[in-house]
């Protein structure tokens, strides 16, 4: 560790980090998704239900439509945008709830291994083996048939994608701060284990565990758009960026449209988490793989 | 070596033990079997009857043991839709997936290796930052959306390839393409970068500075230890081409048991769903397993050690 | 009365050999028993391996023993992890080795001098305020250091700190880990005398473990020396320090750098260091020892008091 070396009485100065275009473009358009995302209902021109009847299967600016309905209409005359803009926030809504779902879970898990270790760690390490050798599409595919379909159900499941990456980091680091250092040190002071997990471990491992989460991310939102795209995620009246897909399939010929630009909106979206991801990675922690 | 054959086995075996358990769990969870498969405002003495004739009125872990005895001996209940065994139904749907299935793992491995070890033999040049901007979009481009670019380009606008169907073996392009570009682009960044580890490695420097040709390097020292980390991607993709296969024969309306899966899940036939379930992990469980086993010959260092606990 | 006594203590670790091997019982602290009175310190000495860093986690309760009882305050150390274990935890503190790696990086000095207080629930949030500033000033931290990191501050600023958190609950005994030899020889000197002056103030009892021996005598009051998990010499410092009995500790004191002419022989150990999963039969240190009779290799010495009080385990040794 550098701290060691260096001779520790000043602050280390704070250098300033150069962030390549390529990183720099991809939390643009982040950021661009976010604020649609949150302002969805301020941005959007129409509703998503309602229908123009005159205007069906416009196309979009460019293609011989007009700035009335920028990315045109489909087969009912409904606005094309106003669905993505609401698309983006139902995917990235699912998508977020089950990544935060994902790491408390998976940090929970990895927490209770590395506590009582034993048949509580073995139970633990079996969880993750199966569920990391077993296609996680399959499962929830499963699940789903057994269980039906509502939007909480489906958030949940989409929750625990993922969740053994964190479950092994945490478990990992928890170990080896229990073993020695700062955790040992405030065990032996009393403190509850509550305390040592919540107040010192956590915030000492969070950095890795938000690159986990980032690299999860962009996987969700395509397992949520693979399985909208089936007809098996959200449902209508309600749209996602898959649903959208799985919709505008049905008129590739007459208004492929329809489909594109939620496709476009699914892979930069991916794209840019990803870039993001191996970035924040490669800055924290370059051993995690 | 006996002992580590049969270590893997029976964490093989564990593993699918540990699926009929999730299937079970599941399935008791899902709610009360009677009321969802007879109707709920069916009278008490046929729920009653119906209980006993299956045996729901018997303890949990009697009804356990039972279940899994039915599924160690073959039974895998019928299709509440036309009534047929699902098994039957799944075993008929299989065929059709392995025309898809084997051609796309060709050509992830036909194409993801050598573009892998090419990328890593010529690092930094125009080939390999091609290699790696496919890997990246082999990484976020979905199957589904690559499939339905491909159909709105060669079907749609072209005209060349049909979009969908069985007919003739042009259809079997496009689910091909769509279902193994990617994992070719995921393939060939791994294998790059197990080439790269392995080509900076002292041995290598030894036998390049010993004076061995570069290409003898390569074929006799570089080769097969980059081949260790890539046979298990490999491994894992052999694994994971039915869940490839749920989406993309759902695109081509391909008749495979993807599609049936869809169907099943859609029109909730348990049966259907469980037997799929058993058959996808039956066929990761293998997989890994057949990996497990390689390695032990491609990497003598691992012969008669225990599996290290999941840790990696 | 006595503030810790161990009794009969030993800790035993089962280690595998290889992933299937038979686990191999490894007797890390062997029959140890001793006691330390409220104001007074015992140093331990002995080289690493000798399983004295073991006899202070099992003296601060960390560890359980295998067999013996630790007794302090007249009441058996409860189980870890227990409420009663938490609670006790604000009467016996240690100071540790590496203080880098037992202070959280995150937080400030001030947070962690005042986390016990918090843990224990002791005071409010000016009182604890007022109580940490005490303590900084207490072990000569300047009070603008207190808003830093671990990483900002030096070596013996760190081990000052972990000792201003190891003061904070008014602990009856402290065990000290090595807490110097990870610093400067220059800033050693000064923590020491700190540290005593400390305990001389408070009247703290004090279990000292090092491998060093002059900073041993400089701060003990009596002084175990131990082999392969025994105690094999125990008493006044300064009775060993001038006659060491057993062969060991004369060994050990021999090798002392001394100013001007040696009054004693340096004596150079051969024979393979010390292995606890290999403890040699008879008295464990018969192998190296250049005095050892066929009596050692057969019977394991018991401690027997000598002449002067001295207590040693050694066939050779008459008893008192």
């Amino acid at each position: 560790m550098s701290e060691q070396v260096l001779p520790a009485v000043a602050a280390p100065p704070k250098r300033r980090v150069a962030i390549p275009p390529g990183v720099a473009l991809a939390m643009l358009w982040l950021l661009a998704m976010v604020t649609i995302a949150l302002l969805a209902d301020v941005i959007r021109p129409y509703g998503i239900t309602a229908m123009d009847l005159r205007s069906r299967l416009q196309p979009p600016v460019g293609f011989g439509g007009g700035w009335l309905h920028p990315l045109g209409t489909d087969e009912l005359g409904r606005d094309v945008f106003s669905r993505l803009i609401e698309s983006i926030r139902m995917s990235l809504m699912i998508a977020f709830g089950a990544t935060i779902i994902a790491a408390v879970f998976g940090t929970t898990m990895g927490f209770l291994a590395a506590h009582f270790r034993g048949w509580v760690e073995q139970a633990v390490l079996m969880l993750i083996d199966f569920q990391a050798s077993m296609p996680f599409l399959i499962l929830a595919l499963s699940v789903l048939a057994f269980f039906g379909n509502s939007l909480p159900l489906f958030i949940c499941l989409m929750g625990l994608y993922g969740w053994e990456r964190h479950a092994r980091i945490s478990r990992g680091l928890a170990i080896a701060a229990n073993a020695q250092g700062y955790a040992a040190a405030v065990r032996q002071l009393g403190a509850k284990p509550l305390r040592i997990y919540l107040k010192h471990v956590l915030p000492n491992i969070a950095s890795t565990l938000i690159v986990a989460a980032t690299l999860s991310f962009p996987e969700v939102v395509l397992l949520e758009s693979g399985l909208s795209f089936l007809g098996l995620g959200v449902q209508p009246p309600m749209t996602s960026l898959g649903n959208m897909v799985g919709y505008g399939r049905e008129y590739i010929t007459r208004a492929p449209w329809i489909m594109l630009s939620p496709c476009v909106v699914i892979v930069l979206t991916t794209l840019s988490v990803s870039i993001l991801g191996d970035w924040l990675r490669d800055r924290l922690d370059p051993t995690l793989t | 070596m006996l002992r580590f054959v049969a270590l893997r086995v029976g964490r093989a075996l564990l593993t699918i033990a540990l699926v009929v358990t999730f299937a079970f769990v599941v399935l008791r969870l899902s709610g009360d079997p009677a009321l969802m498969i007879m109707s709920p405002d069916a009278p008490p003495e046929a729920l009653a009857a119906f209980r006993k004739a299956w045996g729901l009125d018997e303890p949990i872990w009697l009804q356990y043991l039972r279940y899994f005895t039915a599924i160690l001996q073959g039974e895998l209940g019928q299709s509440f839709r036309d009534g047929r065994p699902a098994l039957q139904l799944v075993a008929e749907r299989i065929p059709a997936t392995l025309q898809l299935t084997i051609p796309a793992l060709m050509l992830k491995v036909g194409l993801g290796i050598p573009a892998g070890i090419y990328a890593a033999l010529h690092r930094n040049s125009a080939i390999d930052r091609a290699v790696m901007t496919f890997a990246v979009a082999g990484f976020t481009v979905p199957s589904f959306v690559l499939g339905l670019l491909l159909v709105l380009v060669f079907a749609v606008q072209l005209g060349w390839l049909p979009s969908g169907g069985q007919e003739s073996w042009r259809s079997v392009i496009l689910p091909v393409i769509s279902m193994g570009l990617g994992g070719a682009g995921i393939l060939a960044r791994f294998t790059r970068s197990a080439m790269l580890e392995v080509l900076g490695q002292p041995y290598i420097r030894t036998a390049s500075a010993k004076g061995v040709p570069w290409h003898q390097v390569v074929r006799k020292h570089a080769l097969p230890n980059a081949a260790i980390p890539t046979v298990t991607i490999v491994g894992f993709m052999v694994g994971t081409l039915m869940a490839g296969a749920v989406v993309v024969e759902s695109v081509f309306s391909w008749p495979g048991v993807g599609r049936l899966m869809v169907v099943a899940v859609s029109n909730r036939d348990l049966a259907v769903v469980q037997c799929i379930l058993l058959l996808v992990s039956a066929t990761m469980v293998t997989s890994n397993l057949i990996v497990d086993l390689l390695y032990g010959v491609l990497d003598p260092r691992l012969r008669g050690t225990a599996p290290a606990g999941g840790g990696h | 009365m006595s503030l810790l006594s161990l009794e009969g203590v030993s800790r035993v670790y089962a280690t595998r050999r290889g992933l299937f091997g038979k686990p191999v019982p490894v007797r890390a602290v062997d029959h140890v028993s001793f006691s330390v009175a409220p104001g007074r310190t015992l140093g331990i000495v002995g080289e690493s391996g000798c399983g004295k860093s073991t006899t202070g986690r099992v003296a601060l309760g960390i560890e359980r023993p295998s067999e013996g009882t630790v007794t302090f305050e007249g009441a058996t150390m409860p189980m870890p992890g227990t409420p009663e274990w938490r609670r006790m935890r604000a009467r016996l503190q240690l100071v540790h080795q590496d203080p880098l790696g037992a202070m959280d990086r995150r937080l400030t000095v001030a947070a962690q001098v005042a986390e016990p207080l918090e843990i224990h629930g002791i005071g409010d949030e000016t009182e604890r305020r007022d109580r940490v500033a005490a303590l900084l000033r207490d072990v000569g931290l300047r009070a603008d250091l207190a808003q830093r990191h671990p990483h900002e501050l030096s070596g013996g600023q760190r081990q000052r700190a972990v000792l201003a958190r190891a003061l904070a609950t008014d602990p009856a005994l402290l065990v000290a880990d090595e807490p110097v030899s990870a610093l400067d020889v220059s800033i050693q000197a000064q923590v020491i005398n700190m540290l005593t002056d400390l305990q001389a103030a408070r009247g703290i009892a004090m279990l000292f473990i090092s491998h060093d021996l002059k900073v041993v005598r400089q701060v003990s009051h009596e002084v175990a020396v131990m082999y392969l998990g025994r105690i094999v010499e125990q008493g006044d410092p300064e009775a060993i320090f001038a006659d060491p009995l057993h062969p060991y500790s004369r060994a050990l004191v021999s090798a002392i750098p001394v100013p001007g002419p040696r009054r004693i022989e340096r004596i150079v150990l051969s024979g393979d260091p010390p292995n606890p999963a290999d403890r040699p039969s008879g008295c464990a240190f018969h192998p190296r020892c250049p005095l050892a009779v066929s009596a050692c290799r057969a019977e394991v010495p018991q401690l027997k008091m000598a002449a002067d009080g001295r207590q040693v385990a050694c066939h050779l040794v008459e008893a008192a």
